[in-house]
């Protein structure tokens, strides 16, 4: 049985890959399971989705902990625990990242012993990210080995039928680039063991002592300590203030922001990037169009070439 | 006419330049009602009790964090107003008893989605309304159940797609007059109001704050994650439903409304439509003038009724 875990932030259409995948499994006669799973409903949130395959009935139920393929839609899921993107990876786990930075650099930090490999992406791409699913979906079936172009046309085509020819056409292509791809790893990815009900080792639980409710019941003394959240993490866009052009209007950035990550300092705004989340109204409301919006991208390597070159 | 207190909130220039509902929420890029909620904040003040039924801004508070400067209770989904009931009594018994000083005295909110504040909360509300309960209920109208994936809720638009209302005419029902509802029960006050439209926004909470009794502000929250529209255009929606007279900006006071913001000229719903996927279906493949037709008559007869 095929054990596939599909990981990234919710819009980035992690649960429709997970379908289509299913899909071209199911046509090419597997038995198939595909789920997500959400936290939250929300764009931004960690999700992740799950797809099951095999050539017999699948008794197999609930998340996957031993996967054979796991896909990583967005690399800066890897170190957030909540995502759980490492979860269960072994030896013979293939992981699929979309990254720029190389497999080696990957495998050294996570300290990995399995196959890992890359999407590499443009950095213009990478802000719009929106074909991102079609991509992982089309290397995914090549590695596995077991799914064929037709097979993946016709479950793009038939799970993606209600969004219009237009954007059918973009997610196949993207698909196909990347099946195409990976043609010399075709096949690689091996089946993990089936689960047993006799070596099944129970996990191992914790008694925790009954305590008092003031005690025990999760209570936040401190005041907006939320700011320890660093939501800038989220932005593909970064808006950056011209203040040459800023005509100091006062606040309409400020007030706008939903996320109230612009303050006016004197008379000019500032944008907390630690925070800002990237969703460009202050670019849309700006009344002299004073900011503009970078690719996140692009602005942190900007950033980063300033701070050798100062 | 009876004479209105000046409001210090005359133009954008009179409005908070830094904020102090804390950044670092877990609410989507470009939320609505996050929107608001910043704006409402700076004027509520961290003199406050929210109590916050469950639903989308239930995250705002998740252990160990938060982004606010007061105080904040979590209830189910229909039961805040009752929440809202025992924290003002607490406050009450604690002022009475002199183990509190008046001065600390703290405002009790309610925060809750439309699917609390128009459905679910609902019997709740009108008991606390009932009973003439000191507080203010914040409701952030998203139009549908946006934390659980947009299913319709009683404050969906006719003809807007959701997760449950997929057909080539979208939702079947009418959004409820939640306004009226309230206005009914004769309270202190009821306004709605748009994060798009800060300075009224600002002007209505500082009327509502002087007040005491059971007062309400319906604020529209438009959701680029449920209503699927870029989130750089939250405000634009916002604004074009103003503009296009399908949210009349409006408050109750002493037994009258009063339409705080008349579109001079209203702009075609379409404008405001057009904008969001959640009525693409009235555009593509086909366009759909009829139920088009039917949404702007409806804005119409409103506007025809009250008379603007």
């Amino acid at each position: 049985m095929y054990r596939i875990r599909f990981h990234g932030r919710g819009g980035q259409g992690m649960k429709t890959a997970s379908r289509i995948l299913g899909t071209a499994f199911f046509l090419e006669g597997y038995e198939v399971q595909d789920a997500p799973r959400y936290g939250a409903e929300r764009r931004g949130a960690p999700i992740f989705a799950y797809v099951r395959a095999d050539n017999q009935l699948i008794n197999e139920r609930g998340v996957i902990t031993r996967p054979d393929l796991v896909i990583v839609a967005d690399d800066s899921l890897v170190p957030v625990p909540a995502a759980g993107v490492l979860t269960g990876v072994d030896e013979h786990t293939v992981l699929l990242i979309n990254s720029d930075e190389s497999t080696e650099t990957w495998k050294h930090r996570l300290n990995l012993s399995c196959r890992v490999f890359t999407l590499p992406a443009e950095a213009e791409e990478r802000a719009e990210l929106r074909f991102i699913g079609a991509t992982c979906t089309g290397a995914a079936a090549r590695l596995l080995g077991k799914i064929s172009r037709d097979a993946l046309q016709q479950a793009i085509k038939q799970e993606l039928s209600e969004l219009g020819d237009a954007v059918i056409e973009k997610n196949l292509a993207r698909a196909l680039d990347a099946f195409d791809c990976m043609q010399e790893h075709e096949g690689c990815i091996q089946t993990g063991t089936e689960a047993n009900a006799t070596d099944y080792s129970k996990p191992a639980w914790i008694d925790f002592p009954f305590e008092d409710a003031r005690v025990s019941a999760p209570d936040i003394h401190a005041s907006a300590n939320s700011v320890e959240v660093r939501t800038g993490l989220w932005r593909t866009l970064r808006p950056v203030i011209d203040y040459e052009r800023c005509n100091k209007c006062w606040w309409v950035c400020s007030t706008f922001c939903p996320d109230g990550a612009i303050k006016v300092s004197g008379q000019t705004p500032e944008i907390d990037y630690n925070h800002c989340k990237g969703c460009m109204v202050c670019v849309a409301q700006c009344p002299p169009h004073a900011i503009e919006a970078v690719a996140e991208q692009l602005a942190r390597q900007q950033d980063a070439e300033e701070e050798v070159s100062p | 006419m009876a004479e209105q207190p000046v409001s210090i909130y005359r133009s954008m220039k009179d409005l908070p330049s830094t904020h102090l509902l804390g950044t670092g929420t877990p609410m989507c890029a470009g939320c609505g009602g996050l929107e608001a909620l910043n704006q409402l904040y700076d004027i509520i003040g961290d003199k406050s009790v929210f109590v916050n039924a469950a639903g989308c801004m239930t995250l705002l508070s998740v252990y160990p964090f938060t982004p606010f400067r007061g105080s904040w209770l979590y209830t189910a989904m229909a039961s805040a107003p009752a929440g809202a009931q025992g924290v003002r009594d607490a406050l009450d018994i604690l002022i009475q008893k002199q183990r509190m000083n008046i001065d600390e005295d703290m405002q009790v909110v309610v925060l809750t989605g439309d699917g609390s504040a128009y459905g679910m909360g609902l019997s709740a509300t009108s008991g606390a309304i009932e009973r003439n309960l000191d507080f203010l209920y914040i409701c952030y109208d998203n139009e549908g159940y946006g934390n659980t994936g947009q299913q319709f809720s009683a404050a969906t638009p006719h003809g807007a797609k959701t997760a449950t209302s997929t057909g080539s005419r979208g939702y079947p029902g009418f959004k409820k007059d939640l306004f009226a509802i309230w206005a009914a029960h004769n309270p202190a006050y009821v306004a709605t109001v748009a994060g798009a439209e800060p300075v009224d926004l600002a002007r209505k909470i500082e009327k509502a704050m002087s007040m005491k009794g059971p007062r309400m502000l319906i604020a529209l929250s438009p959701c680029p994650t449920g209503w699927d529209y870029d989130p750089q255009e939250t405000v634009t929606v916002g604004k074009l439903a103003v503009k296009t007279g399908i949210w009349p900006l409006k408050e109750y006071v002493d037994g009258r409304v009063i339409h705080t913001k008349i579109p001079r000229e209203r702009k075609p719903v379409e404008e405001y439509l057009k904008l969001q996927g959640r009525y693409k279906h009235l555009f593509e493949p086909v366009r759909n003038d009829e139920l088009i037709a039917e949404i702007q008559n409806k804005v119409d007869d409103y506007w025809g009724r009250v008379g603007k």
